[in-house]
C-alpha cells in the first residue's frame, strides 16, 4: 500500500504479568463466593485494566461500561435461556416458537451489544461508536444462516468480509467515522491462500502421523488470523481527507504461532494458573504491532452527542457468541 | 504533598492539555482540587468530583462535573490527593489485588470451591436434573448402544434355550417387585473377550454375559447382579454420568472463557481424571440398591461378595469396555463392604 511521509504511531501496552495475576485471581475468587454476581463487576475491572494499559499517543484507552448495566443484561440473557429450556419440556412447539422469537431478536440483540461495547469505550474523553441498523445486521446473518449453506461454504469470505465491513463501515470515533475499503475480491484472495494452507496442514497431519497435529493446527489458524488482520487492519481509515488516519498491522505467522504455542503450554502445564500471563502477553503482542498514521496528528475530534442505550445486547452477544461443540 | 501531573480533556475535543493537579481551598474555605495548565485555571470541591478505582498501574480517572476529565499515569500522587476525602473501603479492592497474600488466597479458595463444586456440586445437580427430565432422554442419549456392541463384541447366547427361559423369568419375578421398573428389558449376549459381565446400558437394557451366568454357582448370585444393574437403572446413572462430564467442560470453558480456543484441550483432561471418581460413586449405589433389594428377599449379602469375587479373578486382561459391574481397584472395598453390611 501507498505509504506518505506522516511519522507512524504505534499502540504501547503497559500491562505487566504479574500485576494483572493479582487482579485476575481476586476478581475471579470474589466472583465465585458472591455467586457469580460480582463477575460483572470483575468484568468492568479487566476491561478498564486492559484498556487502561493501553496507550495511544501518551493517552490511554477507557472503558466505562456500567458493571449494574452487564448484571442486568446477565440476568436477562440466563432468564431467556431457562424459559426457553423450560418451555421446551412442556411442549416442543412452544420451545420451537420460543427459539424462533430468539432468532429474530438476534439482529436486535447484536446491535445492542456492538453499540454498548462502542459508547463504553473512549479515548480522549471522546467516545467510540456503532450506528449500524437491525436490517444490516440481519442481512449479515442472513448471509451467514442460508447463502453459506445453499453455496456449500463458497459464499463464507463473502460473509467473513461483510461481517466485517458492516462492522468497521458503522463505526465512529467522536464525529469521524471508519471506511473500509478492501473489496470482496480482497477476501477471497486471501482465503484462497488459507485453504491451501489448510492442504498444508492436511498432508503434514498425515506425514507426522497424527502427532504434528496440534502444532500443525495452531500455526494454521496464526496464518489464517495473521492474513485477515492484516487485510482488515491496512483497509481501514478513521476520518477522510488530508486528516484521514491509516492503519498498519504487523502480525506475524510466526510470532502468533510462538505465542499461542506459548500460551497452550504454559496454560496446560500450570493447570490455567498462567491464563493472566497469556492475556497480557497476547495483549502486548497485537497492540505493539498495530499503528497509526496521520498527517494531522490525533486532536481536533470532537465528540458526537449519543442517546444512551442498555447492555442487554452486550451480554446476550457475549453468551450467544461462546460457540463451543460439546 | 508533590503535585500530579495529569491530562485534562474537555470532552467536546480530543485536545489534551498538559495540567498539574493540586489540592487547595476554594472561596468558602472548602477543599477543592485544582487542575492548571497553559491557559486553564479550574477548580471543583472534592464533593462534586469523581475518581475512578485503581487498578494495577492502568491510568487513573477524575471525573468533573461538567463531562471533562484528566489522565493520569501517577496513581500514587492521587491517592495522596485524596486522603481524607474518600472512605477507606474505596481503597479495599485495590489492596486486596495488589498484595500477594492476598493473591494466595484467593488462590486458594478459587481451588477449593471450584473442586467442591466439581466433585459435589455438579453431581447433586445432575442428579435433580436426571431425575426431572422425561425417562425418554436417556434413549436419545444412548441410540443403539446395545446393535453397536452386538456389532463390534457381543455375539448370540450360547445358553441352552431353556436356562435362557429360565433366566428371563427370573429377571420378570425380580421386576414385577420393583417400582418402575417395567420398562427395562433383559438381554442374554455371550460376551467373547469381555467375560463374564452386566451391563446396564440406555433406554433400560440390561446385557448380561454367557460367561457370568456360567461362573454362578447360585441363581441368588445372578439375582444380586441383575439387581445392582437394575439399580444403575433406576438411579439413571447414564443419564447423570453425561450430564456431570457436559457440566464439568461447561464450566472449565466458561471459568478460562478467555481462551477458549487454546483450554478446549485442557478441558478434557480434568474430565478424564474426574470419571474415575463418578463412576466409583455410582457404583457405590447401585450396590446400595442391590443390597436393600437382597435384604427384602432375604439374600445373603455373600452371594453378591462371591459373584464380584469370582468375576474379578476370571477378568481378562486388558480390557477397556464400558464397565459398570465392577471398577478394578474398588472391587476389594466393593466386596469387604457387602460383607461387612451383614
Amino acid at each position: 500500500m501507498e505509504r506518505t511521509g506522516a511519522p507512524e504511531v504505534a499502540l504501547q501496552f503497559t500491562g505487566k504479568a504479574g500485576e494483572y495475576f493479582k487482579i485476575w485471581i481476586v476478581n475471579l475468587c470474589l466472583g465465585i463466593v458472591t455467586l457469580g454476581i460480582y463477575s460483572a463487576w470483575a468484568k468492568v475491572r479487566r476491561k478498564r485494566y486492559f484498556y487502561g494499559s493501553t496507550l495511544l499517543d501518551g493517552s490511554a484507552f477507557e472503558y466505562i461500561g456500567n458493571p449494574v448495566a452487564i448484571l442486568k443484561g446477565r440476568l436477562i440473557v440466563v432468564t431467556a435461556v431457562a424459559i426457553y429450556s423450560l418451555s421446551k419440556q412442556v411442549h416442543y412447539a412452544i420451545g420451537l416458537a420460543l427459539f424462533a422469537a430468539i432468532v429474530l431478536a438476534l439482529p436486535w440483540v447484536i446491535q445492542r451489544a456492538l453499540q454498548f461495547n462502542a459508547r463504553n469505550s473512549t479515548h480522549r474523553n471522546i467516545r467510540f461508536g456503532f450506528r449500524g441498523s437491525k436490517m444490516q445486521i440481519f442481512g449479515v446473518l442472513a448471509i451467514a444462516g442460508l447463502l453459506v449453506p445453499v453455496t456449500l461454504g463458497f459464499a463464507y469470505p463473502f460473509y467473513f468480509y461483510m461481517k466485517r465491513k458492516v462492522f468497521i463501515d458503522n463505526s465512529n470515533y467522536g464525529d469521524r467515522r471508519f471506511v473500509f475499503s478492501a473489496t470482496a475480491g480482497n477476501y477471497y484472495v486471501a482465503a484462497l491462500k488459507v485453504s491451501l494452507a489448510f492442504l498444508g496442514f492436511v498432508a503434514g497431519t498425515v506425514v507426522t502421523l497424527g502427532i504434528g497435529a496440534l502444532p500443525l493446527y495452531i500455526l494454521l489458524s496464526s496464518y489464517a488470523e495473521a492474513t485477515f488482520a492484516r487485510l482488515a487492519w491496512r483497509n481501514t481509515t478513521l476520518g477522510a481527507g488530508s486528516g484521514e488516519i491509516r492503519f498498519e498491522c504487523r502480525w506475524t505467522t510466526g510470532g502468533l504461532f510462538g505465542l499461542y504455542f506459548g500460551n497452550a503450554l504454559g496454560v496446560l502445564c500450570t493447570l490455567g494458573l498462567l491464563i493472566p500471563w497469556a492475556a497480557i502477553r497476547t495483549a502486548r503482542y497485537k497492540l505493539e504491532r498495530i499503528s497509526l498514521q496521520s498527517e494531522q496528528g490525533l486532536g481536533g475530534f470532537l465528540a458526537a452527542v449519543q442517546e444512551d442505550v442498555g447492555a442487554v445486547g452486550d451480554e446476550a452477544g457475549e453468551l450467544l457468541g461462546f460457540d463451543f461443540g460439546l | 504533598m508533590s503535585d500530579v501531573r495529569a491530562l485534562y480533556f474537555d470532552g467536546k475535543s480530543s485536545h489534551a492539555h498538559d495540567v498539574v493537579l493540586s489540592a487547595g481551598f476554594g472561596a468558602d474555605s472548602k477543599r477543592v482540587l485544582q487542575v492548571r495548565g497553559a491557559g486553564l485555571n479550574l477548580s471543583w470541591p472534592f464533593t462534586q468530583l469523581r475518581v475512578s478505582d485503581r487498578i494495577g498501574t492502568s491510568r487513573r480517572y477524575l471525573y468533573f462535573p461538567d463531562g471533562s476529565q484528566c489522565e493520569t499515569d501517577d496513581n500514587a500522587g492521587v491517592d495522596d490527593l485524596l486522603i481524607g476525602e474518600e472512605p477507606a473501603a474505596a481503597r479495599l479492592l485495590h489492596r486486596w489485588e495488589s498484595g500477594l497474600g492476598y493473591a494466595f488466597a484467593a488462590l486458594a479458595i478459587t481451588a477449593v470451591v471450584a473442586w467442591a463444586f466439581v466433585v459435589w456440586g455438579i453431581p447433586a445437580i445432575a442428579k435433580q436434573v436426571a431425575f426431572a427430565l422425561p425417562a425418554e432422554t436417556e434413549k436419545l442419549i444412548g441410540g443403539d448402544s446395545l446393535s453397536a456392541l452386538d456389532r463390534f463384541v457381543f455375539t448370540p447366547s450360547k445358553l441352552p434355550p431353556e436356562r435362557q427361559e429360565s433366566l428371563h423369568r427370573l429377571y420378570a419375578r425380580m421386576t414385577a417387585g420393583i417400582d418402575g421398573a417395567s420398562g427395562y428389558r433383559l438381554e442374554l449376549r455371550r460376551g467373547n473377550r469381555i467375560g463374564p459381565n452386566a451391563f446396564a446400558l440406555p433406554a433400560g437394557i440390561i446385557v448380561m454375559t454367557d460367561e457370568l451366568v456360567e461362573l454362578s454357582k447360585d441363581d441368588r448370585e445372578i439375582e444380586a447382579v441383575l439387581a445392582h444393574e437394575i439399580g444403575h437403572l433406576r438411579q439413571r446413572h447414564i443419564l447423570r454420568h453425561v450430564l456431570q462430564d457436559s457440566a464439568t467442560v461447561l464450566l472449565i470453558a466458561f471459568t478460562f472463557g478467555d481462551l477458549a480456543s487454546l483450554t478446549s484441550l485442557a478441558s478434557a483432561a480434568p474430565t478424564l481424571l474426574l470419571q474415575a471418581r463418578f463412576s466409583r460413586e455410582f457404583e457405590r449405589e447401585a450396590d446400595d440398591f442391590a443390597f436393600g433389594y437382597m435384604v427384602r428377599r432375604g439374600i445373603p449379602p455373600e452371594m453378591f461378595a462371591a459373584i464380584l469375587q469370582r468375576i474379578e479373578e476370571k477378568r481378562p486382561r486388558g480390557t477397556d469396555a464400558p464397565d459398570y459391574l465392577s471398577s478394578h481397584p474398588a472391587t476389594r472395598e466393593r466386596i469387604e463392604r457387602m460383607r461387612g453390611a451383614h
